[in-house]
């Protein structure tokens, strides 16, 4: 799936890289369900107040938006972490992991 | 404090107490438990503050079959209708007019009808008025026979139990009914390494499996443990990893959802699966620490599936080295998925290795929960002590045994508020004890002979 949640977990780990590896860029993304960039647009700043509707569109953006296919991509060192099926590959090749 | 007789289910002895004292925990009481309480009896009684807990734990523990409010216990008859004399203000109340019906039983022994029909007869003089019902009594009261083993002829033991027990029953224990609920063999998927459900059950209790609670299975293969499963029935968030994606996927291919989630959905649990990734956990991406609430595992040992980490067994020469990297770096975009050399990974190892990332993965008070297997005969205490560091405390290691080998299923909790660095994963570690796990598998196909033996 690749909730945007655990997205927000994960930082590239190739041997080395240590610094602005973190966030992935996501690239060529099939997004469910896909109307969902609009809310990323609009909600940039968190608001004062913790109000339901802002709680339930947080809910949203983390937990129920997801990624099906598509590459993530290390800013820093380029590595790209595919996404098939909704299950991210974060394997690092051999001479990656020093 | 009122007492209460806990009867329990017969297997899994040494979980009884460890569960118990985890529901009582997630709910926010203690229970106390008398220093000479020997645990491997299936009887128990108990001090809890209100019916209140009993109810909980009846509701929670998948090895309690029954609650009983204490009123008795002896040695033999006699003892036991002093004591229960003795508890006459606790019954009473319901002489009068209660509708009520005697349940006769024993442990290790059937009692014959006739018996069972002149010990009911023999509390007469408890005068209840209320009418007998079989069907719909509002109390029932229960009387047990505990003897110690079942060996030998039914008539020489009739009668020679060990103590006997008296009260009135206040709950069933209703979490049994889940273990039939997750059988494996109902399951819409599974693999050959899926744990069986009333351990898995017993994990998710152990790791304290609630609503808003994240909890991580490092070694999540067909995420028997977290997915399909009692944690996230309980309300958990889980999210999985695996060095091999393809367990998580199962069958299918592209167009189907993936295995587990398939098989979450089942049990409508599918939105509690945060995500499930590939990737090796020695090596793994996750960006800080102090993010779970639990780490619940049951580890590849090797006999069905063996634990693999990234890496080669035999290091490639320098020349070879260079070459192999040239050609990964020149093919990596047109050859997917990529799937890097592995190695096996030795248990005990992996254990200690375990024990240092759920340090730094948990939050503070958050549990590690996993199944080590053990050579019986070997084992001793300090295997487990040996894999503990500063800030981790063990807080139940009980087996479940297989006869030579057997299972022990270990609660560490994080004790610690400080935050620590990832670990670095080095194959060396600095104890010299060697644990009876270690190369677990080598020694499950010796037949758990010394190696000298053997030859």
């Amino acid at each position: 799936m690749v909730r945007l949640i655990t997205h927000n977990l994960l930082a590239c780990h190739v041997k080395g890289c240590t610094s602005n590896n973190f966030p992935l860029e996501f690239k060529d993304v099939q997004l469910v369900p896909h109307e969902s960039w609009g809310i990323l647009r609009y909600r940039t700043k968190l608001p004062r107040c913790l109000d339901d509707d802002f709680l339930k569109t947080l809910h949203h953006v983390l937990l129920e938006i997801h990624v099906e296919e598509g590459i993530m991509i290390c800013p820093n060192c380029k590595h790209n972490y595919p996404i098939s099926n909704g299950i991210p590959n974060m394997l690092l090749a051999e001479h990656e992991i020093g | 404090m009122p007492a209460f007789l806990f009867v329990f289910a017969q297997s899994h002895s040494e979980f009884r107490l460890p569960e118990l004292e985890s529901v009582a925990e997630l709910h926010g009481f203690a229970i106390s438990v008398p220093p000479d309480c020997d645990t491997s009896r299936p009887f128990m009684v108990l001090n809890l503050e209100s019916e209140e807990h009993v109810r909980v734990l009846a509701s929670r523990c998948i090895l309690i079959k029954h609650v009983y409010e204490f009123y008795a216990q002896g040695g033999n008859y006699d003892e036991l209708h002093v004591a229960n004399k003795a508890s006459s203000h606790m019954w009473s109340s319901y002489v009068h007019d209660t509708p009520f019906k005697f349940a006769v039983t024993a442990y290790n022994h059937k009692i014959s009808e006739s018996r069972q029909r002149n010990i009911v007869e023999s509390f007469s003089y408890m005068g209840f008025l209320g009418k007998i019902d079989m069907k719909n009594p509002q109390i029932i009261l229960g009387c047990f026979e505990e003897y110690d083993s079942a060996t030998g002829l039914r008539e020489d033991r009739d009668g020679k139990f060990r103590q006997v027990y008296f009260g009135r029953l206040v709950v069933d224990g209703s979490a049994r009914a889940l273990i039939k609920m997750f059988d494996v063999k109902k399951r819409l998927y599974y693999g050959n390494t899926s744990m069986e459900s009333e351990v898995s059950l017993l994990m998710a209790n152990q790791a304290l499996a609630s609503p808003s609670r994240l909890i991580y299975d490092p070694f999540c293969g067909t995420g028997s443990m977290a997915y399909r499963s009692p944690t996230a029935y309980f309300g958990a968030q889980v999210f999985g990893s695996d060095i091999d994606g393809r367990q998580m996927r199962g069958k299918g291919g592209k167009d189907k959802p993936p295995g587990v989630l398939r098989a979450a959905k089942q049990y409508g649990v599918a939105d509690r699966i945060v995500d499930l990734c590939t990737f090796d956990v020695t090596r793994n991406p996750w960006r800080c620490g102090s993010l779970f609430d639990a780490i619940i595992t049951d580890p590849p040992y090797g006999v069905r599936a063996g634990a693999k980490r990234l890496g080669r067994k035999k290091e490639l020469s320098d020349k070879k080295k260079a070459a192999n990297i040239e050609h990964q770096i020149s093919a990596r975009n047109t050859q997917q998925p990529y799937v890097p050399p592995t190695k096996p990974y030795e248990l005990s190892l992996l254990a200690a290795d375990l024990v240092v990332l759920a340090r730094y993965l948990l939050k503070p008070n958050g549990r590690l929960v996993f199944f080590l297997p053990t050579v019986n005969e070997q084992y001793e205490e300090v295997d487990i002590q040996s894999m503990l560091c500063d800030g981790m405390v063990l807080v139940a290691n009980s087996l479940q045994d297989f006869g030579s080998w057997g299972r022990r299923l270990v609660t560490i909790r994080k004790t610690t508020h400080e935050s620590y660095p990832p670990p670095s994963f080095e194959e060396e570690h600095p104890s010299d004890h060697v644990p009876a796990h270690k190369d677990f598998r080598e020694q499950y196909f010796r037949g758990f002979k010394k190696e000298s033996e053997v030859q």
